[in-house]
């Protein structure tokens, strides 16, 4: 049988850390319980307001040795409720990785055992939801200084979707050309798939207004 | 000596693929680097609004060519967690069994064109040659050459082909006699030697932190993987442990990160063994398309409000999906997908791992993250 994370373990670690995240002011933090094929996983599952982000991000690194940010997603609700018009969408994962300790002048690797990691050593997967009103430009505080890694996901969240993040040091297109119209951001819903409003970003130099026949029919 | 910024790409042997390296170099030396990304950006994401959850699978596909399995299959735990199905077991054994395979032809193809980046042109041929056999026994599950579009939700397309079992295990076993072959060939090539040993130091600690997972952190001497430690397919069924490497006091480097594909090749070259051994009701059982034991019922809309995702261990590192329910067609399509790619995040951890050293080293600091364009830009 193969050593891995034990599923009671991880679900003791992840009520551990809702629990103590909850009561934080503006933090709503329960296990939510999935699954993976058969095999059960344990989700922290955060729902946080925009202006207590940062300090939930500097809680979660500092006393919950979250180590890992994985993914920055934007996600813009034109036909949502007002209150949440956008939404960013974290996952962090804690991964307990230390450096390896040297000894008589010898890295000595670090192969732990996961059927035995306990406490803030267990590998968790958390994913902190944050709404956003009905605005023109939506911002959410930058956590690029807390996880560098946080850093090329928040540059394309910008460049893609259009949500800014204060704070954030070299803001710049990432996966769009350089050139690109200041406020076009792709993934916002207004901009259709296939020949439409192609115009708010090309000139029409290559025959892109010549609309197919079944122009709105298809997406 | 003054300082100036030249600009490697985007057509540079080193980039393996459409990107720029800009280097600010002092003589010899690099002082600043910026990647500039986005030469083959596709908009995935978008296109992936517009499609209904079976037909995106075909697109994650082509991600990446040189590990399209893994990604479909990335994206499918994403889908399955969306709609929540329950996969039969068997199915799970034949996933394992496409996406370890995959994982050999991608560190083949990687270890093939990292040869040739540093001087060692003849182990491309080698590597190639291996990787054609990884191909042919996934063609055999998918049907195509790269593009398998093998995962369904609920499973698998196909069942394992009569005589799958005894193929596969025959090239396997070959393979892992080969890969002593390339063992050699590298360990023993001193040109090799001296343009790894000694470059692109990098600590876990600061890799992490950095987002750079997979093969890359455990080449620090750290043995985190997300198949363990979040596990999903049957990989808690298995007998394995992920690889290790002892790196030295000032970190991984580029030939740490190289042995570390290669142990982890062999650790996957066994795993497929041992899977076709406990698969239930034998590896030699075959079960038309469709059928129950492969196939579970799946439903085909998510609701609005409802959103999937999935760490999933790719062959660089950590992918993953995140589906949002609630598109068009009364939840038919996603809301929003989107994609992790671990190299998006490498890139530019790579790029900074490059500042001290000389310029003829970029190709081989650089090569040795595993760099893939498609998924990058997606």
């Amino acid at each position: 049988m193969g050593r891995v994370v034990s599923t009671s373990n991880q679900k003791a670690a992840a009520e551990a850390m809702a629990s103590a995240l909850s009561s934080m002011d503006g933090v709503d933090a329960e296990v939510s319980e999935r699954k993976s094929g058969t095999s059960p996983r344990n989700i922290v599952s955060i729902d946080c307001s925009s202006e207590n982000w940062r300090a939930l991000a500097e809680c979660m690194r500092v006393e919950h040795d979250v180590d890992y940010c994985s993914m920055v997603t934007g996600i813009h609700w034109p036909e949502g409720s007002p209150d949440k018009n956008w939404e960013v969408v974290y996952h962090f994962m804690r991964m307990g990785v230390t450096d390896p300790p040297v000894i008589d002048g010898m890295v000595q690797p670090i192969v732990k055992d996961p059927t035995t990691l306990e406490g803030k050593e267990v590998p968790l997967e958390i994913e902190v939801r944050i709404a956003l009103p009905e605005t023109r430009d939506p911002k959410v505080a930058s956590v690029q200084d807390i996880w560098v890694g946080a850093d090329w996901n928040e540059k394309e969240t910008w460049d893609l979707v259009g949500i800014d993040f204060e704070g954030h040091v070299g803001m710049r297109r990432v996966l769009q050309p350089h050139e690109t119209p200041v406020g076009f951001h792709p993934l916002q819903k207004q901009h259709k798939l296939r020949y439409h409003d192609f115009e708010e970003m090309y000139d029409d130099v290559q025959g892109f207004l010549r609309k197919p026949s079944d122009a709105g029919k298809i997406k | 000596m003054a300082e100036m910024w030249i600009s490697m790409g985007p057509q540079h042997p080193m980039t393996h693929g459409l990107w720029t390296l800009k280097v600010k170099v002092d003589g010899e030396t690099v002082v600043d680097t910026e990647p500039d990304l986005g030469y083959i950006h596709r908009g995935v994401e978008k296109i992936c609004e517009a499609r209904d959850f079976t037909q995106i699978t075909t697109y994650c596909d082509r991600l990446c060519y040189a590990s399209a399995n893994t990604w479909s299959h990335s994206y499918i735990y994403a889908v399955e967690d969306l709609l929540e199905v329950e996969v039969p077991e068997r199915a799970e054994y034949i996933r394992l069994i496409a996406v370890e395979l995959q994982r050999i032809a991608s560190h083949l193809m990687w270890l093939g064109a990292y040869g040739p980046d540093i001087g060692n042109l003849s182990v491309m041929v080698w590597c190639l040659r291996e990787r054609e056999m990884m191909m042919d026994l996934l063609q055999e599950l998918g049907g195509s050459r790269m593009h398998y579009n093998f995962p369904r939700v609920g499973g698998v397309k196909r069942d394992l082909p009569h005589g799958f079992a005894q193929r596969a295990r025959a090239k396997v076993s070959l393979f892992l006699n080969r890969i002593q072959e390339y063992e050699a060939l590298f360990d023993e090539s001193t040109i090799f030697l001296i343009r790894t040993q000694g470059v692109g130091y990098s600590k876990p600690e600061e890799m992490v932190n950095h987002g750079v997972t997979g093969p890359n952190l455990r080449a620090g001497g750290v043995n985190y993987d997300i198949r363990t430690a979040h596990p999903y397919s049957v990989y808690s069924e298995l007998d394995w442990e992920p690889p290790v490497e002892r790196p030295s006091i000032k970190g991984a480097d580029c030939y740490d990160r190289y042995r570390i594909r290669v142990e982890e090749m062999r650790v996957s070259a066994l795993m497929v063994l041992e899977a076709l051994d406990k698969i239930p009701r034998g590896a030699d059982t075959y079960h038309e398309p469709g059928d129950p034991a492969i196939l579970a019922k799946a439903p085909s809309r998510a609701p609005e409000g409802t959103s999937g995702s999935h760490h999933f261990e790719d062959s660089r590192g950590e992918s993953m999906f995140y589906l949002a329910g609630g598109g068009e067609g009364r939840g038919k399509m996603p809301y929003r997908a989107s994609i992790r790619s671990p190299m998006f995040i490498t890139i530019p951890y790579a790029s900074k791992c490059m500042v001290g050293y000389k310029v003829a080293d970029i190709p081989a600091i650089m090569g040795s993250f595993d760099p893939c364009i498609g998924e990058t830009d997606r």
